[in-house]
């Protein structure tokens, strides 16, 4: 029956797909223009330079070291590194000339080396602005994680680094080429994890590549915000679809042929789900194109995307069941999705939301789970969160529809009308 | 004979509002039962009850012998429902209509392609199935309506008020239509509003009025509540005009009516028409008309109501 009733909503959809075909284009429009206002002024979509000041109060080699490292190879092509004192560098985030302040704290070294619990950076993000301090805030959670797994690994070297570094006078060469030593064996042995056997070619079209757009690309982090908000309308439209079959009373003349309500609720969530794989696909993969974004981790995205589907789904099918008239839901919905997507990140990231929505109303957002999976999955910094995130959201997804057909029973029942 | 339907003490009530109040009726196999009654006056409410749209406050609903809500996928399955909108997929063509409802209803796939084409044919629609409904005139949307309640081969057929806002032409293709359903031994629960269809196509007729049942029987015995076949119709200056001053009026005549310019009475005893008109001509009023008639469904209405149905 499910089927009978799913390749019916599909037909129908086929022969008046305007509302759906309009909620699928509207999230490219909007990407493309928030991207064109705010964000990149290279070709290919990329974004430019982020300015970041670096305010080095430990000064010492490792920090050195550390400024080195953002300054060079791939990071230097993305960061605008100013290295300047603490107040000159906040004045220009007063002035709007830097998205962030990167502080390194005095003796920063030490309680690394020393193995100390806190070991802290200071971020201050530009609240004028939205996403470049966002994605300073990413990257710097990269280093933050690659500093940890040196930590990791060369904990029991440490003390012995910190002896060479505090020595007065002149370095002790000796113990430096020990230590180097013993780091270099290290490697070896971690050879076949850091340098798996590659195959591969290379094209002789290395002029285009210049023009080819570059890893991170600004569009690549603002899709999945517009793309939770859009799906939420697609799900809507789809479920919407209720209450035409209860104003129509196609759903009555249902509910005289001997089946309950679940079916029917459940083949709108069905439909919708289906809808939004599909805009999904055309958001992402056309997003993709469009704004040449190359997605890191497709298969998890897929299964993020169908959870937050059937989340989406079982919410705007409670939602049609607690309006309980398609006026009331015209007017609820959008609001409630708007609300929701402000909260989730859709509109700015979460992070530059006031602390208390920022830390304590946000991470329970459905919303936010499904954005931030995205972003840490396209960041390669979201592992463990996708899983997590996916499955909350396919609980709380299943919950919903079971309620909402629950609530639609009853309010039937009572003769309730569209 | 056992009914296929029986309706005792249905009652439900909205809030404050007694949508149905104690009706009673059965339906017996090949019978068309009218529920005649203006708008608002409980038949939707009833026939929701009878197809478990709506649970009622009181009173029982047997369908084929066995009460509905103990196994109410049984009673289903025995009857179709035609509801009063029309309540079609527009995007979708009259046979996708129909097989769609068809498989619903728990014809496989081949079993509802075929009944699909029969039904079709008896509707008369063959040539336009393949049309998107939103393309058909309002007369062809109400067949494809009751079409698709018959895809089953329903016991009990419920239709509320299936010819509503449609032209003479297809309500006449219609109630031929349900006629030849009648024939063929479907019973029908048929509500209406229109006193000429349930004058033509009923067998019996329920009158109901503000949720209940006020009278019910067949045409003749309906008529016979308001004394036979003799109805006059006086027409004139009425106003002021007190019936109860006039002397044995009230004896020898019910009233049925009475307004400013009409006066509609039945004879309480079968006296001879020559002899009625004969008192009515000596009446203490200017007489400008009278008019003797054999009493209708609305003239029963009226002397039951106080008021027409078109009202």
């Amino acid at each position: 029956m499910l089927w009978n009733l799913l390749i019916k909503d599909l037909n129908r959809a086929r022969r008046n797909p305007w509302p759906y075909l309009l909620n699928l284009a509207l999230p490219l429009c909007i990407t493309g223009l928030i991207g064109l206002v705010f964000g990149p002024s290279s070709k290919g979509g990329g974004m430019g330079q982020i300015k970041l000041a670096v305010v080095d109060e430990d000064d010492s080699v490792f920090s050195s070291f550390l400024r080195g490292a953002m300054n060079q190879g791939e990071a230097k092509k993305y960061l605008d590194l100013r290295f300047l004192e603490k107040e000159s560098a906040l004045a220009q985030i007063n002035d709007n000339k830097v998205s962030a302040v990167l502080i390194i704290p005095a003796g920063f070294t030490q309680s690394y080396l020393r193995n100390s619990d806190a070991v802290e950076f200071e971020l201050v993000k530009n609240p004028a602005q939205s996403f470049y301090p966002a994605i300073v805030e990413e990257f710097m959670r990269v280093v933050v994680a690659a500093l940890n797994a040196v930590s990791r690994n060369l904990r029991g070297d440490f003390p012995e680094w910190l002896e060479v570094l505090e020595k007065e006078g002149r370095p002790d060469v000796r113990a430096i080429a020990r230590l180097t030593e013993r780091l270099g064996e290290k490697f070896d042995r971690l050879d076949g994890f850091l340098f798996p056997p590659l195959v591969g070619y290379e094209k002789e079209t290395r002029s285009k590549e210049k023009d080819s757009g570059v890893a991170v690309n600004i569009f690549g982090y603002l899709l999945p915000g517009l793309a939770a908000m859009f799906i939420l309308f697609l799900a809507d439209n789809s479920v919407r679809d209720l209450y035409r079959e209860i104003r129509l009373k196609t759903f009555d003349r249902f509910r005289t042929l001997h089946h309950r309500v679940l079916p029917m609720i459940s083949s709108k969530v069905v439909l919708s789900m289906t809808v939004v794989i599909l805009g999904s696909g055309i958001l992402f993969l056309g997003g993709g194109w469009i704004f040449r974004i190359q997605w890191n981790r497709p298969m998890p995205m897929a299964l993020l995307i169908l959870a937050y589907g059937l989340f989406a789904s079982g919410f705007m099918a409670l939602l049609a069941a607690l309006a309980r008239s398609e006026r009331r839901a015209d007017v609820l919905n959008s609001v409630i999705v708007l609300f929701l997507s402000f909260l989730g990140g859709s509109f700015f990231p979460a992070r530059q939301l006031p602390a208390f929505l920022r830390d304590h109303v946000c991470p329970m957002m459905p919303n936010y789970w499904f954005i931030e999976g995205q972003r840490g999955l396209q960041s390669g910094s979201g592992d463990v969160l996708w899983t997590v995130s996916a499955l909350k959201l396919a609980i709380v997804g299943a919950v919903l529809v079971l309620v909402a057909a629950t609530l639609f029973q009853r309010s039937l029942a009572k003769g309730a009308r569209a | 004979m056992m009914a296929l339907l029986q309706v005792n003490g249905l009652c439900k009530a909205f809030g404050d509002v007694r949508a149905v109040e104690q009706v009673d009726f059965t339906l017996q196999q090949g019978e068309i039962y009218g529920l005649l009654g203006p708008n608002g006056a409980g038949k939707t409410t009833t026939i929701s009850m009878i197809s478990g749209l709506l649970r009622p406050d009181a009173g029982k609903v047997a369908v084929d012998g066995a009460d509905f809500w103990s196994d109410p996928a049984r009673a289903q399955r025995i009857m179709g429902v035609v509801p009063q909108e029309i309540a079609l997929y527009e995007e979708l063509s009259g046979r996708e209509n129909l097989e769609f409802w068809g498989r619903l209803a728990g014809l496989a796939a081949a079993e509802a392609r075929g009944r699909a084409g029969e039904v079709l044919e008896a509707l008369s629609l063959a040539d336009r199935a393949k049309d998107p409904v939103k393309n058909y005139s309002g007369g062809m949307k109400r067949r494809i309506n009751i079409g698709c309640a018959l895809m089953h081969r329903p016991k009990l057929l419920l239709l509320d008020e299936p010819t509503v806002g449609i032209d003479p032409q297809a309500r006449l293709n219609i109630l031929e239509f349900v006629k030849k359903l009648c024939a063929d031994g479907t019973a029908i629960l048929y509500t209406t509003h229109y006193l000429e269809e349930a004058e033509t196509l009923c067998h019996r007729i329920g009158i109901i009025d503000h949720g209940r049942l006020l009278a019910e029987g067949t045409l003749a015995e309906l008529q016979r509540r308001l004394g036979g076949d003799q109805l006059f119709v006086l027409e004139g200056e009425l106003k002021g005009a007190n019936p109860d001053d006039w002397p044995q009026f009230l004896e020898r005549f019910r009233i049925i009516q009475k307004s400013d310019h009409q006066l509609s009475v039945a004879a309480h005893t079968n006296r001879h028409p020559s002899e009625c008109l004969k008192d009515l001509l000596d009446l203490p009023i200017r007489v400008e008309n009278v008019t003797l008639k054999r009493p209708s469904l609305n003239d029963v209405f009226l002397q039951l109501t106080g008021r027409q149905l078109r009202e």
